[in-house]
C-alpha cells in the first residue's frame, strides 16, 4: 500500500482517536441525546480547537520573545550586566525550553487516549503491509501534534527573523526543529515507559511507592521546564560570565547545554564578534551535535511509534496473594482513594497531584539556598502559600475528569454529587495542604519559624476550598445541564478556562487581602468566599 | 386503619421511552420483573434492550415512562434505585488501572458496606471463581473473563434486591458460567428479589428465566413463560430459538437466506 493509504487509513484513524477522546464510547458513554450524525465532526472539531488554543499560546509566547529581543538594545529592557546578544541568546533558549515542554506536554494529554483506546489495534488484523501500518501510526501520532508543532518550526523562524533580519531567521531553524523532534520523542518514550513500568504493576503498598516513584522520574522533564523557568535570573547571570575567562571554563560548558548552543546560531549569524570564540566553537560543534541526535531521533520515532501505538501492558511476575481485606471507607473518601490510585498508575493524572509538590520543592530549595534571613520568613511564607493555592485551584478542576474513566459503570453505582463534590475537593485541598507542608519542611531547615507558615497556608486553606467547590459546582452542573458525559468538558479547552478561571479569582482575593491589610484580612476574605460558596454547592449538589 | 399494600416488585416499567434524536429506541416499554422471579429480555440487536438497561440503571435519561425499583423511581430518585440494583454490564469496562481489590474496594466504599461483611463475601467470591491470583493485578493486564467475573462480584458484594444482567455469562469459562448460573437461581429465590438477564442466547434464556420478553424494534411483542411462548407462536414442542424467530417475523426468507450463501 502506498503512502496515499497510509494517510487515508491515519486520517480514518485519527477521526476515531478525536470521536472517543470526545465521547468516550468505548468507555461506555451513551451517545448524545441530539443523536449520532455530525458528533465525529464536531469532536474534530472540538480537537482542533484545543490544539489551536495550544498553538496560539505557543504563537503569543513566540511573539513576546521576538517582541523583547527586538527591545534588547535598550538597557531599560535588559537585565543588568548582560550584553545585548547574551541577552537575546537567553530569550531564544527560554523559548525553545517552553516550546520543548508545551509540545511534550500536549503530547501527555493526548497519548492516553491513542493508548488507551485500541484504535490502531483495529487495523492490525487487517491485511495492511507493516511499513504502511508503521506511517500510518506516525501519521496519527503526529497529528495531535501538527497545529502547535507547526507554529514553534514555522513561527519561531519567522519571529527571530522579523526581530534580527531573515539570515538569522534562517539560523534558527535547526533549533526549532530540534525542539519539535525531541518533544516528540520524549513524549513518545515516556509514553512507552508508562505502558512498559506503570501500566501493568501490581497493586499493593510497596507496589505503590513504587509507581509514584517511576512516575516522578517520569516527570522530571516537566519540572525541569519549571525549574528553567523558575531559575530564569541564575540562568542569565550564567550567560553573562560566558567567555569571562581565556579559553574554555567550566563556566562555559553551559554553552553546550540543549538548547543554548542552537539558540547562539542566530546571534552568531550577525557575525563571530558577538560572541567569543571559543564560545562560538562550543555552540557550533553542540549545535551540530543536537541537529545529529535530532535526525536519530526522528529516524527512531517513526520508527517506534507503530509498535508503541498496540503495546500491550506488561504484566508483572506473579507473587502470593496479599491477605484479602476491604478497608472502611466513607463514599468521598473512597472517590480521593480511587483517585489517588488511578493517578497512580496514569501519568496525564499523576501530573496534576505531583506539578504542584514537584514546585513546592523548588521553591523550597531556591529559597534554601537564597539564604533568607528571618525579616523574610512572611514573604517566603505567602510567596509559598500563593504558588501552592493557585497551582492546586487551576489544576484541580482536571481531577473530574477521572470520572470520566469507566463512567459508564461508575454511573449506575449510587455516588450522590455531593460526595463526588466532596471527594474531588478534599483532593485539591490535600493538595494544597501536601505542597505547602513540602515548603514549610524545607525552609524550616534555614527559617525557623513555622508558626508563621502554618498561618499562611490555614488563612489560604479556606479560599482553595471554596474555588475546588465552585469549579466541581460549575463542571457538574454543565454535565447535566448540557447533557453531555462529562468527558466532554474536558474536550474543550475553554470549558476548563472558564471553569479554572473563577477558581482562580477565589484564590488570588486573599492574596490580595493580605497585600493591601495583612494576614487578618486573607484570613477574613478567605472564610467569607468559603461561606459563600459552600452553601451555594453543597445544597444543590445535596440531593 | 390502613392496611399496607403488596410489597413493590423488584422492578416496574411504565410507558418506558427511549428516543436518540428522531429514533424511538424504545417505544411506551411495560413490563415487570417480580420478586423471585429472573426476566429474560430477549432481542435481536437493535431492538432496545441495551436501551433498557441504560435507562433502569441510571445510564440513560428516558424520554418518558417511569422505571421504579422496589418503588423508588429510577429516574426521578436515581440515587435510592442504584443503591437496590447491582449491575453487570455487557462490556467489562472498568478503572483500568486499579486492581480488582481496589476496585471492589471502592465500590464497597461507595454503597457504605461494612469491611468486615464486604471482605468476608469478597473472599468467599474470589474463592469460587479462583481469583486469589488475578486480585492484585491492575484490570488492564485481565482478560476479558476475569473483568466479567469482577463485574459479577461487584454487582453481587452489596446483596442488591434487583441484578441487572447484560449478557452476564458472555467471555466466561465454563466453570464459571456453571457457578454463575447456581449463584442466580439461588440469590433470586430468596427473600423476595428479582433479575433482569438481557441475552441474545436462547439456550440460556430458556434455562434460567422464569418469564421472557421479547422486545422488537423497541416494543414488546411477547411475554410469558416459555411455555406460553410456544403456545403464542403455535409452536407446540419448538425451541425458545424457533419461538422467537417466529414472533419476531425473523424466520421469513430464513431458509432462502441460508440457501443463498451455499457455494461462498
Amino acid at each position: 500500500m502506498a503512502e496515499g493509504g497510509a494517510r487515508r487509513l491515519a486520517r480514518t484513524a485519527f477521526v476515531e482517536l478525536a470521536f472517543q477522546a470526545t465521547y468516550g464510547l468505548r468507555q461506555g458513554n451513551p451517545l448524545p441525546p441530539t443523536g449520532g450524525r455530525g458528533l465525529p465532526a464536531k469532536a474534530g472539531r472540538r480537537v482542533l480547537q484545543s490544539k489551536v488554543l495550544i498553538a496560539a499560546l505557543l504563537a503569543f509566547l513566540t511573539l513576546g520573545t521576538a517582541f523583547l529581543i527586538g527591545l534588547a538594545p535598550n538597557p531599560v529592557y535588559r537585565p543588568a550586566g548582560l550584553s545585548v546578544p547574551m541577552y537575546r541568546v537567553g530569550l531564544v533558549s527560554g523559548l525553545l525550553g517552553v516550546d520543548v515542554g508545551l509540545l511534550w506536554w500536549t503530547g501527555l494529554q493526548a497519548l492516553p487516549s491513542l493508548l488507551g483506546a485500541p484504535i490502531l489495534e483495529v487495523l492490525r488484523p487487517l491485511p495492511i503491509p507493516p511499513a504502511t501500518f508503521r506511517r500510518t501510526a506516525a501519521i496519527v501520532y503526529l497529528r495531535l501534534f501538527d497545529v502547535p508543532a507547526g507554529v514553534v518550526a514555522v513561527g519561531t523562524p519567522l519571529a527571530v527573523g522579523l526581530a534580527l533580519g531573515p539570515i538569522a531567521g534562517v539560523a534558527v531553524v535547526p533549533a526549532s526543529l530540534c525542539a519539535v523532534v525531541f518533544a516528540l520523542a520524549l513524549a513518545l518514550e515516556t509514553a512507552r515507559f508508562f505502558v512498559r513500568r506503570i501500566q501493568g504493576a501490581r497493586g499493593g503498598g510497596g507496589s505503590a511507592i513504587l509507581r509514584w516513584a517511576y512516575l516522578l522520574l517520569w516527570l522530571l522533564p516537566a519540572f525541569g521546564l519549571l525549574a528553567f523557568a523558575t531559575a530564569g535570573p541564575p540562568f542569565l547571570r550564567a550567560l553573562s560570565a560566558l567567555g569571562a575567562t581565556h579559553g574554555i571554563g567550566p563556566p562555559d560548558l553551559i554553552a553546550a547545554v540543549f538548547p543554548v548552543p542552537l539558540a547562539l546560531w542566530p546571534i552568531l549569524s550577525g557575525g563571530v564578534g558577538a560572541v567569543p570564540p571559543p564560545v562560538a566553537g562550543v555552540a557550533l560543534g553542540a549545535g551540530s551535535a543536537y541537529v545529529g541526535l535530532a535526525a536519530v531521533a526522528g529516524a527512531w520515532l517513526v520508527r517506534s511509534v507503530g509498535a508503541t501505538a498496540v503495546l500491550p501492558a506488561r504484566r508483572s511476575p506473579e507473587r502470593g496473594a496479599a491477605p484479602l481485606a476491604v478497608r472502611s471507607q466513607r463514599a468521598a473518601w473512597a472517590i480521593v482513594t480511587k483517585d489517588v490510585r488511578i493517578a497512580s498508575r496514569t501519568p496525564g493524572f499523576a501530573f496534576l497531584l505531583l506539578l504542584p509538590l514537584l514546585d513546592a520543592v523548588a521553591l523550597g530549595l531556591v529559597t534554601y539556598a537564597g539564604a533568607p534571613g528571618t525579616g523574610a520568613t512572611r514573604a517566603v511564607a505567602f510567596g509559598a502559600v500563593s504558588v501552592a493555592a493557585l497551582l492546586a485551584t487551576f489544576f484541580g478542576p482536571a481531577f473530574f475528569a477521572l470520572e470520566v474513566i469507566a463512567q459508564s459503570y461508575a454511573r449506575t453505582l449510587p455516588i450522590a454529587a455531593r460526595s463526588l463534590v466532596l471527594g474531588k475537593v478534599s483532593l485539591i485541598a490535600l493538595v494544597y495542604v501536601a505542597a505547602g507542608a513540602l515548603v514549610l519542611g524545607i525552609t524550616a531547615l534555614r527559617l525557623s519559624a513555622p508558626a508563621v507558615f502554618a498561618a499562611f497556608v490555614a488563612a489560604e486553606l479556606p479560599a482553595v476550598v471554596a474555588a475546588g467547590l465552585l469549579e466541581m459546582g460549575l463542571l457538574l452542573r454543565w454535565a447535566r445541564t448540557r447533557g453531555l458525559p462529562v468527558t466532554s468538558l474536558y474536550a474543550s479547552t475553554w470549558n476548563v478556562v472558564l471553569v479554572a478561571l473563577p477558581g482562580l479569582l477565589l484564590a488570588v482575593a486573599p492574596l490580595a487581602a493580605y497585600g493591601a491589610a495583612g494576614l487578618a484580612a486573607m484570613a477574613a476574605v478567605a472564610l467569607a468566599e468559603l461561606a459563600a460558596v459552600a452553601p451555594l454547592v453543597l445544597r444543590r449538589e445535596g440531593r | 386503619m390502613i392496611e399496607a399494600g403488596p410489597p413493590a416488585p423488584p422492578l416496574e416499567i411504565a410507558g418506558l421511552t427511549v428516543d436518540y434524536g428522531e429514533r424511538r429506541a424504545v417505544d411506551r416499554l411495560t413490563l415487570t420483573v417480580r420478586p423471585g422471579e429472573i426476566y429474560g429480555l430477549l432481542g435481536s440487536n437493535g431492538a432496545g434492550k441495551s436501551s433498557t438497561i441504560k435507562a433502569i440503571v441510571g445510564l440513560l435519561r428516558p424520554t418518558g415512562g417511569a422505571v421504579r425499583v422496589f418503588g423508588a423511581d429510577a429516574v426521578g430518585d436515581g440515587l435510592l434505585a442504584k443503591r437496590r440494583i447491582g449491575y453487570v454490564p455487557e462490556a467489562a469496562l472498568l478503572y483500568e488501572a486499579l486492581t480488582p481489590r481496589e476496585f471492589l474496594e471502592f465500590v464497597s466504599g461507595v454503597r457504605g458496606l461494612p469491611p468486615a461483611e464486604a471482605s468476608e463475601r469478597l473472599r468467599a467470591y474470589a474463592a469460587a471463581f479462583r481469583l486469589d491470583a488475578e486480585l492484585e493485578e491492575p484490570i488492564a493486564t485481565l482478560s476479558n473473563g476475569t473483568r466479567q467475573k469482577v463485574l459479577v462480584i461487584a454487582a453481587l458484594l452489596h446483596l442488591p434486591g434487583l441484578l441487572v444482567l447484560d449478557e452476564p455469562l458472555n467471555s466466561l469459562d465454563p466453570r464459571s458460567v456453571k457457578i454463575v448460573k447456581e449463584l442466580l437461581r439461588r440469590y433470586v429465590a430468596d427473600g423476595g428479589r428479582g433479575a433482569l438477564l438481557s441475552t441474545h442466547t436462547m439456550e440460556i434464556a430458556e434455562e434460567l428465566c422464569d418469564r421472557v420478553g421479547i422486545l422488537d424494534h423497541g416494543t414488546l411483542l411477547a411475554e410469558g413463560t416459555v411455555d406460553q411462548l410456544r403456545v403464542r407462536a403455535a409452536r407446540g414442542d419448538a425451541s425458545l430459538e424457533d419461538v422467537f424467530l417466529r414472533l419476531t417475523r425473523q424466520d421469513e426468507g430464513l431458509p432462502e437466506a441460508v440457501a443463498s450463501l451455499r457455494g461462498l
